[in-house]
């Protein structure tokens, strides 16, 4: 699929005929007047920021009026959202963006997506907001597609008053940015450590291990060679049997689990996760850089990315 | 037999602590053996800690924690490292009686204190355990159990002791976010379970006491900040606060200095919303009171952190004049100069007033002998700071949310929690 970039009456055609009040989640429907929303009117940034809408039909007209190239609302409500003043409280919200993916094996280079990137940042996701369920015990969780990615937004009353040092332990739990103290529990981070240090371990080829430091070009192929064996040892949680097959010395070997540690904390960025002040796409908003809608993602599961095609694209392919 | 007065020992900040303080004559005209034991808890190490059950005994206890309090908010500022090393202390020390008095068969009684602060729910035991609708596997209590032993050095274990390592609650994990917030607890360091992490008592007590710790500090900030409001604390506190700064481990004090302020040197990125505002430059309305009554004072205490002594005369706290002239003093001339119009053109006597504020007397060429020439005023309060210079309050999330009462406890408060966060 080709991402082009939409044209301004491409953008003023999808505002005008397209796009739907009715796929604003509820979410930001419901708090549609206590949260900030900025505008990226040309493609330069998001410089118009402070705005506040009393109404979605206000929203509406001005999208209609200036048809933006981006669309942003808060993940925080306020209740002067026109100033950015008196903060109430804030979405937990991560954001899996494909083009920064740690590991990608489709190929692409950093900050290029392919479909197959797009998928493996939805199974990321997938697997944040499960850890977010049975872990952390939280139950509004939604998906959106923000056009190369994935954001994941938490609204469970809650979570949502936290601030960013506990973010920050969030995000280090979700993404498995710890070493844990036993990694064999059955349950609990135990278990969340050893899923992303396979899903990580998995991802790794000849050139992306090069890049750990103290890792000798035998140790690399022989890490590759015992692969399978190597993440069955994972998937288990004897991670000392990952060092014998790799012959890896003890410090060699905890600089390899950092290595792979920061890789698993790559994937998502965490700093729209801390930042209680970030704006986010808004969900039925256009990603004018890819001409693809930004939207609500109710299955996971069934997520295509010709769901999130605008119709001028069709149109434009036809 | 307990009497009910006792919880005060485990629970400071509880009603039954609050009634013995209330009856009891004013912190700064304690008897002698009351300032001996206040100063002497930053000491305890063992026994001394364990209170006998007499309501004598217990007062003792509550009245000296108190005195220690506010003698540390008398010679230092909120999150000092003489207020650190009393919130450790008192996390210690409750931690030790909790231990002993489930050890002695009163584990209800702690159960109970805790209970105000901690909602629980019991692991439910049966053929399997579970918490709400999961099932958790033994092997993992057990590895939970022998974790938590092994982190107390504990080899063999009787019978009376082993309760206390046995997973036995769930505790809500966004209930322990104080603790989270300032890294007294890592939540990967949990076995959580849909929202619950699963707990042994001996973790029950740990969480307990690091939030009467949290609340130690809290307390402490807030003594500091109604000192800002009368003026100077009452000598007797002081006394206090002078002796328990000299106890300060140097280790401690010399690690801690280095953490807060690398080089010593001011920390914009931690003033508060006012102090930006008044840096920026002001209109003719607030000039004097941005600049002489706020900055001046807010900038001198945040670089020189005046701690260990009853802080009258900067001349005490630095050796070098320097810092008054560059590092305090210049950064205010700046600031006057962009106001508009700019302070000093109009008002050139204003900059002598600067170092009057600072404590130099009248005069333009402050030295450090001259210290001490006039008072050195404290930071005033945001009540105060709304009251006489309104647009210079514009109060962000984190004044809101951490209810700041004074600019500098801001400053202190925000270096303290970006020191915790980078120290993961």
């Amino acid at each position: 699929m080709k991402m082009h970039e939409a044209t301004p009456e491409e953008r003023k055609q999808f505002y005008s005929e397209e796009w739907n009040k009715r796929e604003l989640p509820d979410f930001i429907l419901h708090t549609l007047s206590l949260r900030e929303f900025g505008f990226d009117l040309d493609g330069t940034g998001p410089s118009h920021r402070y705005n506040q809408f009393m109404t979605v039909e206000k929203l509406m007209e001005y999208l209609q009026n200036r048809a933006p190239y981006s669309v942003f609302a808060s993940v925080a409500l306020y209740d002067q959202p026109s100033m950015r003043k008196g903060w109430l409280k804030s979405e937990l919200a991560f954001d899996i963006d494909a083009k920064d993916l740690p590991l990608k094996s489709c190929g692409c280079t950093s900050g290029k997506v392919c479909e197959r990137c797009i998928d493996e940042a939805r199974r990321i996701a997938i697997e944040f907001a499960d850890t977010m369920r049975t872990d952390l015990g939280l139950h509004n969780i939604v998906f959106s597609y923000s056009g190369r990615g994935f954001h994941i937004r938490v609204t469970d009353d809650t979570i949502m008053t936290l601030e960013q040092t506990e973010r920050t332990q969030v995000v280090e739990y979700v993404t498995g940015g710890v070493i844990p103290t036993d990694v064999t529990m059955a349950l609990g981070y135990s278990q969340v450590f050893r899923e992303r240090l396979a899903r990580t371990f998995k991802g790794l080829d000849e050139q992306r291990l090069s890049k750990a430091r103290g890792l000798r070009k035998s140790i690399i192929q022989k890490l590759l060679a015992e692969k399978e064996r190597a993440l069955e040892a994972i998937r288990r949680g004897k991670l000392n049997e990952l060092s014998t097959l790799g012959g890896l010395g003890p410090k060699t070997f905890r600089q390899f689990l950092d290595f792979l540690v920061r890789l698993n904390s790559e994937c998502t960025d965490g700093k729209v996760t801390i930042d209680t002040k970030r704006i986010l796409r808004l969900p039925s908003s256009l990603h004018s850089g890819v001409s693809m809608k930004c939207m609500l993602v109710r299955d996971m599961e069934r997520f295509k990315l010709e769901d999130a095609l605008p119709k001028f694209v069709s149109e434009r392919e036809s | 037999m307990i009497a009910p007065e006792y919880v005060a020992t485990l629970d400071p900040f509880g009603d039954e602590a609050k009634n013995l303080v209330e009856k009891s004559p004013p912190l700064d005209s304690m008897p002698q053996e009351i300032v001996d034991r206040a100063i002497a808890r930053v000491k305890w190490s063992s026994r001394e800690m364990v209170v006998e059950s007499d309501i004598e005994a217990v007062r003792a206890e509550v009245l000296s924690f108190y005195l220690m309090c506010q003698g540390v908010a008398a010679v230092s500022y909120p999150y000092s490292r003489e207020a650190r090393l009393i919130s450790d202390m008192t996390k210690n020390t409750i931690k030790y009686r909790m231990y002993d008095l489930f050890k002695r068969g009163h584990g209800d009684l702690c159960l109970e204190v805790v209970k105000r602060s901690i909602k629980l729910v019991e692991l439910e035991e049966g053929d399997v355990v579970k918490l709400g609708s999961v099932e958790i596997p033994r092997e993992d209590l057990y590895k939970i159990r022998d974790r938590r032993l092994a982190e107390d050095g504990i080899e063999t274990i009787d019978d009376r002791l082993l309760p206390q390592y046995l997973p036995k609650y769930g505790v809500r994990w966004t209930d322990l976010a104080p603790l989270l917030r300032h890294r007294r607890a890592e939540l990967t360091k949990f076995y959580l379970v849909n929202g619950r992490a699963v707990i042994t008592p001996r973790d029950l007590w740990n969480l307990f006491s690091a939030f009467i710790a949290v609340r130690t500090e809290e307390y402490v900030t807030s003594v500091y900040e109604r000192f800002s409001d009368v003026g100077a604390p009452p000598k007797r506190l002081t006394e206090v606060g002078e002796s328990i700064s000299s106890l300060l481990p140097p280790e401690l004090e010399l690690r801690e200095r280095f953490a807060r302020v690398p080089g010593g040197k001011l920390r914009p990125e931690a003033f508060p919303p006012c102090v930006k505002i008044a840096m920026g430059g002001v209109g003719s309305g607030v000039r004097n009171y941005a600049i002489t009554v706020l900055l001046t004072s807010f900038l001198s205490y945040a670089r020189v952190s005046p701690s260990g002594r009853v802080a009258n005369r900067i001349g005490d706290f630095i050796k070098d004049i320097s810092v008054v002239r560059d590092e305090i003093a210049a950064p205010i001339f700046e600031a006057a100069e962009r106001c508009k119009p700019p302070f000093f053109k109009d008002q050139p006597q204003e900059k002598a007033n600067v170092y009057y504020h600072l404590g130099f007397g009248m005069t333009a060429e402050p030295r450090l002998d001259g210290s001490g020439k006039s008072k050195w005023y404290r930071c005033p309060n945001c009540s105060k700071i709304a009251m006489s210079a309104a647009p210079l309050c514009d109060p962000d999330e984190f004044c809101r949310n951490r209810k700041i009462k004074n600019p500098l406890t801001y400053y202190f408060r925000k270096l303290s929690e970006q020191r915790s966060g980078a120290g993961g």
